[in-house]
């Protein structure tokens, strides 16, 4: 053991010892290595922030979820909803009147705003003060006193506020207003998140962490070649095989070391940008992103294990001896069968999960990380052997061609090493990008349908006319047209009724546009074809049955109202908005609606809005939150999440680009290293009068065959694991070979770039004084 | 020095590497079929020299006529296209290709020259049975030994039947018996080609194979008559 740490310790030393050089392929080591320890970092940060985002959301919780109502005291506050939509964003509202000197306060709110002012969290006042917050701060008037604490909020980029009222109590409904002693009730579970979220979620990290961990595993191989000619002249003062080998892996650990240290500094550089990152409505403030202690110690000794591991492994193919290094001339043949059993392994993981659907409940996810990342590693097991089956077979073409194959042939493995990296970062992207464009299909479905007539529905406060509420609707902005319909329920009986049927009044205006009518004169009624949302009608609609007007959802002391069946009852077809709503039972004219029942009914606006005035959903906010500011007009189209897709799709293909580049500059780094150690040939084979194009090319098809081949084995087990992962969000399967074409297209881009890069170099290491030994 | 009939003629050759001076006004001539060796101290220019008279370094000053034609006229690719047809290299540590079977080293030049695969490998083969190789043929160069390493080179240098043969330190690697075998075959195949050599070397015994000897030292070289 003693001798393990002195030998480690040598070949860190001999890390920051060799100049210059030295000091590039530490950093470089260090630079690859840290990335991935700040990925790493972050992904166990993420429990954390969740956990902490739950306690601040059951902390300000307001809701006292009591069927009794509270009395007023010193200590109580009335505390109104009046959360609203912007834009697709949701900005949570409350209206506060303390009603007593020990009224508690919200967290993050240091005072009572006043009536007319207000304390917005930070990301909502610098949303107001935007261009594209200007309509949301007509909607949100009040004078802004103050901003909301960190403790009083969920994410760094939540949009919330805090509204100063008065003369809530009236309003106390347990709904809109309510009144409450103290923040941090009970929160009510919240809904758990979608599991094919989950399941993106795990995946993106999958996809995104096992190339960052072949990265390592290339990263700590830098600079292999020099440093084995170093360790020769070690053997040759005496230090045996094994010695030589651990020296090999204290420089290995010296540049992990460093890359833990740097990893800890992109992981801080990480966390603040997180901060300002939101993605499905999720943000975190950088304190929530604290990786636990435990895992994070896990990373700490694991990494630099990792880089001494495998050098250990990389080293079991090299002898060196004191005279030089020595590779296993002719490594024995590749076997398939252990190589199959990763991706098969992987399948096998993933195949309990087939066809569960969102419907389901949650995924397993050590069964979903352990099958992709099984899928994924299995692309670096098969792809050296690939490439040595293949190059095996490749026969003798013009020069260029013949030097890069018998190059390949004589040792495959360094180059299916080099582009093993892009080949599961690829393979992991075009998975992804398949669940993606197959769950998004699912969203977008919505959107594209094509809407017409009815798209915003808004309840008419209880008490107040219709008639000017509607009015002010139709005269908003990119309204084009509005229509009214009171609406209530009819029961069998004049108490306790056992059955149900819903009513709607209105024109015969407002009739036609949730049904088809033959005929209408005021005084008529109809029956809509039953539906899901019927009830009970199909048993009432009998001529002369007598039917009561529902008062049980009424709390005021009305009498119920009664009302004949006509005989001879008109049943109709509903249109394309009834079917939208839900309308279903009895559909009445204003005459044929007894005396008194108006009070027994909701009035309802139901707007059309001129798709061509931008903005004209936010006019209609705006002006119902002038109206009540309680009850937002609900809209019936939502593309919410085609944003969010985008977003995440956007950002996987840059993270997946990232990750390219940085495993193109291993691919250079390692390129450069292998065109020096080769520097004296190259330039006795230009001495005899080959042409550089000829070595430049050959140089172009050393790389270009195993990354030709890496693609195509990254794009079928991409294919492959995008299948598995649609099946198991039971997603219709389809390729989407744009990305496909993308991502390939990208690898081997990112293998051109480097080849170009290389030339350079090439043609220096080709000058003829190559050949000088002096 | 310009003898009547010589094939390549250097005369006046200055180079220099930074402040290093490498030659310094040397002067070379040799003959078809005449095997020249270069001698001199370690550092003393005589590679410089080499490099220079087969167009791989360009001198800073002087000229290279090469069958009538200067070379300080070529373009690259035109003092490539040289190498590639009229001479043959053999350096100290053989500098085969090491991912290439034996065979296939050998028929390479002929091969950058447009010849077929099937014709240059035959071609390559009968050089390495004159050169006592041929069973070498499926080998890679890591998996035969100095001398035979050497030889191989050897047979890629003639292979082209060049008219000139640079030889830098051809036995410098090997032991006195291997390299006594690898300058009789060298000097035996060159001779039947009618191609000039120009050896160089630090030894003596290797020398005793030239018909002429030239002595470079600090970049300045003297011809030296043979004695015998």
């Amino acid at each position: 053991m003693k001798q393990w740490g002195r030998d480690l310790a040598m070949g860190v030393r001999f890390a920051f010892a060799g100049g210059r050089e030295g000091w590039i392929r530490v950093l470089l080591t260090a630079v690859g290595v840290g990335l991935g320890v700040a990925l790493l970092l972050l992904t166990t940060a993420i429990p954390n922030a969740m956990a902490t985002r739950d306690e601040r959301e059951t902390a300000r919780s307001d809701m006292t979820f009591s069927a009794t109502r509270m009395k007023k005291a010193d200590d109580t506050l009335l505390v109104g909803y009046i959360t609203t939509t912007y834009h697709h964003k949701n900005v949570r509202g409350r209206e506060l009147e303390p009603e007593g000197p020990k009224a508690p306060l919200p967290p993050g709110v240091s005072a009572f705003p006043a009536p007319g002012e207000m304390v917005v969290s930070p990301a909502l006042k610098k949303y107001l003060e935007s261009d594209d917050g200007k309509l949301l701060r007509q909607r949100l008037p009040d004078r802004i006193v103050g901003t909301i604490g960190e403790s009083g909020l969920i994410g760094s980029a939540e949009l919330a506020f805090y509204r100063g009222a008065e003369n809530l109590a009236p309003k106390i409904d347990g709904a809109s207003v309510d009144r409450i002693k103290r923040f941090g009730a009970p929160e009510q579970p919240s809904d758990p998140l979608d599991p094919v979220l989950v399941l993106l979620i795990l995946v993106v990290f999958a996809v995104l962490l096992t190339p960052v961990a072949v990265f390592i595993a290339a990263a700590v191989r830098f600079g292999g070649e020099r440093r084995d000619r170093r360790l020769a002249a070690l053997r040759l003062v005496g230090s045996d095989a094994r010695m030589t080998r651990r020296v090999a892996a204290g420089e290995a650990m010296a540049g992990a070391l460093v890359g833990l240290v740097l990893g800890a500094g992109f992981f801080l550089i990480g966390r603040q940008i997180a901060g300002s990152v939101e993605v499905f409505d999720y943000s975190f403030f950088p304190s929530y992103l604290n990786p636990s202690p435990l895992l994070a110690l896990l990373v700490a000794v694991a990494v630099p294990a990792a880089a001494v591991l495998v050098t250990q492994f990389a080293l079991r193919g090299v002898v060196i001896e004191p005279l030089g290094v020595v590779r296993t001339a002719r490594p024995s043949r590749r076997r398939l069968w252990w190589r199959l059993l990763l991706p098969v392994g992987g399948l096998a993981m993933l195949y309990p999960m087939i066809g569960q659907g969102r419907e389901n409940g949650n995924f397993n996810q050590y069964l979903t990380i352990g099958g992709v990342m099984l899928l994924l590693v299995g692309v670096t097991a098969l792809l050296p052997w690939v490439v040595e089956a293949v190059v095996a077979r490749l026969g003798a073409g013009p020069v260029a061609w013949q030097l890069a194959v018998r190059r390949l042939q004589l040792s495959s493995g360094t180059a299916a090493r080099m582009v093993n990296g892009i080949a599961v970062a690829v393979a992991g992207a075009i998975a992804l990008q398949m669940l993606f464009a197959g769950v998004d299909g699912q969203y977008t479905e919505r959107k594209t349908e094509k809407v017409t007539g009815m798209q915003i529905a808004v309840d008419v406060p209880s008490g107040r006319p219709v008639a000017p509420v509607k009015e002010k609707f139709a005269a908003t902005r990119g309204v084009e047209n509005v229509y009214d319909l009171s609406e209530g329920y009819l029961g069998n009986t004049r108490t306790d009724p056992q059955n149900f049927a819903p009513v709607s009044v209105g024109t015969c205006a407002s009739l036609r546009k949730v049904a088809q009518l033959p005929s209408c004169r005021d005084g008529d009624v109809f029956v809509l074809r039953p539906g899901d949302y019927a009830y009970d009608t199909k048993k009432m609609v009998k001529g002369g049955s007598k039917l009561w007007f529902d008062d049980s959802d009424d709390d005021r002391t009305t009498k119920p109202v009664a009302w004949t069946v006509p005989d001879g009852l008109k049943t109709v077809q509903g249109t394309a908005d009834a079917d939208r709503t839900g309308r279903a039972g009895f559909l009445m004219t204003p005459s044929a609606l007894p005396s008194g029942a108006d009070r027994l009914l909701t009035g309802e606006l139901y707007l059309g809005l001129d798709n061509a005035v931008p903005d004209a959903l936010e006019y209609v906010r705006n002006t119902g939150a002038t109206i009540d500011p309680y009850n937002e007009p609900i809209e019936f189209v939502s593309s919410v999440r085609d944003k969010n897709y985008a977003a995440i799709r956007g950002g996987l293909f840059i993270g997946a680009t990232c990750v390219l580049l940085l495993i193109g500059a291993s691919l250079l780094v390692s390129q450069l290293e292998q065109l020096r150690e080769r520097k004296k040939l190259l330039s006795s084979l230009i001495a005899f009068g080959t042409r550089r194009s000829t070595l430049s090319l050959s140089v172009l098809w050393q790389t270009a065959i195993p990354i030709g081949l890496g693609l195509v084995l990254a794009a079928t087990v991409g294919l492959t694991l995008g299948v598995v992962l649609l099946k198991m969000t039971d997603t219709p399967v389809s390729v989407d070979w744009t990305s496909v074409l993308q991502m390939t297209g990208a690898g081997a881009g990112v293998v051109l770039a480097v080849t170009l890069l290389s030339l350079p170099p090439l043609l220096r290491l080709m000058r003829p004084d190559g050949l000088r030994t002096e | 020095m310009t003898p009547a009939g010589s094939l390549l003629v250097a005369d006046g050759l200055h180079k220099a590497y930074g402040p290093t001076v490498a030659l310094d006004g040397a002067e070379f001539s040799i003959h078809p079929g005449e095997v020249v060796a270069v001698m001199g101290p370690s550092g003393s220019g005589k590679s410089t020299l080499l490099h220079c008279l087969a167009g791989i370094v360009t001198p800073d000053a002087g000229s290279i006529m090469y069958n009538g034609h200067e070379m300080a006229t070529m373009n690259d690719a035109q003092r490539s296209a040289l190498r590639r047809s009229e001479f043959g290299f053999v350096f100290q540590f053989g500098q085969l290709v090491p991912e290439l079977t034996c065979v296939e080293n050998v028929a390479l030049p002929l091969r950058l020259n447009g010849t077929s695969r099937k014709e240059a490998e035959k071609t390559a083969l009968g050089w390495m049975e004159r050169l006592e190789v041929d069973d070498l043929k499926k080998k890679r160069p890591g998996e035969v030994s100095g001398g035979q390493g050497q030889r191989v080179a050897v047979a890629r240098a003639l292979v082209t039947n060049p008219r000139v043969l640079f030889a830098d330190e051809p036995t410098g690697a090997l032991d006195s018996l291997n390299g006594e075998r690898v300058m009789d075959l060298l000097t035996d195949a060159a001779r039947s080609t009618n191609a000039a050599v120009v050896l160089v070397t630090h030894e003596a015994r290797v020398a005793a194979y030239s018909d002429r000897e030239i002595v470079v030292r600090d970049g300045k070289s003297r011809d030296m008559e043979r004695a015998v």
